[in-house]
């Protein structure tokens, strides 16, 4: 066995035990696609001003979060389960690197998306006055987002699971901007639901679409490179002897 | 090997449980993660079942690996990890190998 061989087999191992650790793949393609389409739906002419009343659809988007986590474990137990479990060799410098700007992206994606919440609720009470002895923090719409945070002591242990996290949270702010479009669509009196935030906050807001759009396709890009690589690392394994 | 016929006293040195080519890879692709699953290890090694088997005990036996099972639901699992031991063993033997190699340019 040459050197070159045994550095081969080492270097199998670690990008093995890199994707067990993600198990992403086909989950970070799906988790874009369903963002693109998600946003793409609540712009277009026929949706925009859904009743949010419409319960089904407020809970898929409430919920989408935890579809898509739902969707990546079976994704991982079925498509991505593979040879057995390789745990990677924890790496002490990339940690220290990685976990402090990861924690400090999911704190602020978590205050964006809470901060988010209100404004939403405020508007939707502006828009329906007559929801007004829901108002915050009675109305249960406000507790949902709560239900991300519920797993974060047992998330914030190691460096894969922060940034599991962080894509979780991520994921949230993403479903709850068609949230708002659909709220706050065509059927919005003018210079009503905008007035609570004006120009500034919805200039940001469609920054964020667009950054959504754009981070979908990049995850659909990455998910889908990821797979491939998955399925080369097997086809790279020799066959059983 | 020597003129004199006599192999050199760094290869006698070479750790006879380490040098062999199913323990070598073994070693390395446990030393390149935390803790590997049997059936991986049997797939990128290329080695049969019995033959795993049999060269896990010799090196758990010498304090190169460790052997830990658990149960996935009703599945026993079996994984393998390096001991500091085994990882210097490792280390020590490519220093020996590498210090045997003629240097670039000498025969």
């Amino acid at each position: 066995m040459t050197t070159a061989e045994l550095e081969a087999l080492g270097a199998l191992t670690r990008e093995y035990a890199a994707f067990q650790s993600r198990k992403s793949g086909l989950a970070t393609a799906l988790g874009g696609l369903m963002a693109i389409l998600l946003v793409l739906a609540a712009l277009s002419p026929n949706l925009m001003g859904a009743d949010l009343l419409q319960r089904p659809l407020l809970h898929y988007i409430l919920f989408v979060p935890f579809l898509w986590l739902v969707l990546k474990w079976l994704g991982g137990l079925l498509l991505y389960r593979g040879l057995g479990r390789v745990k990677a060799m924890p790496d002490e410098r990339y940690e220290r690197r990685r976990w402090f700007w990861i924690l400090g992206l999911a704190l602020f994606l978590m205050a964006y998306l809470l901060v988010g919440l209100y404004a939403f609720m405020n508007g939707f009470l502006i828009q329906k006055p007559s929801f007004a002895p829901l108002s915050p923090p009675a109305a249960w719409i406000l507790w949902l987002p709560l239900l991300y945070l519920l797993p974060t002591p047992w998330l914030i242990r190691g460096i894969e699971e922060a940034r599991v996290y962080a894509v979780l949270v991520a994921q949230c702010m993403i479903w709850l901007v068609p949230l708002f479009l659909f709220a706050f669509g065509a059927r919005t009196p003018p210079n009503q639901a905008w007035s609570m935030s004006g120009h500034l906050a919805m200039t940001a807001f469609l920054a964020l679409i667009l950054v959504i759009q754009t981070w979908g396709a990049l995850a659909m890009i990455r998910g889908w490179k990821e797979h491939r690589k998955y399925l080369a690392i097997l086809r790279a394994l020799p066959r059983e002897a | 090997m020597s003129k004199t016929g006599a192999l050199p006293k760094a290869i006698l040195d070479l750790d006879r449980i380490v040098h062999e080519p199913a323990r070598l890879a073994i070693l390395t692709v446990l030393a390149s993660a935390e803790e590997v699953a049997f059936l991986f290890l049997q797939r990128i090694t290329g080695l049969s079942k019995g033959n795993l088997s049999s060269h896990t005990q010799k090196l758990e036996a010498t304090g190169y690996l460790e052997t830990v099972k658990v149960f996935q639901g009703r599945i026993p699992v079996t994984s393998f990890r390096i001991t500091e031991d085994g990882r210097t063993a490792l280390r020590l033997y490519h220093q020996q190998l590498r210090s045997l190699l003629p240097k670039e340019g000498k025969p």
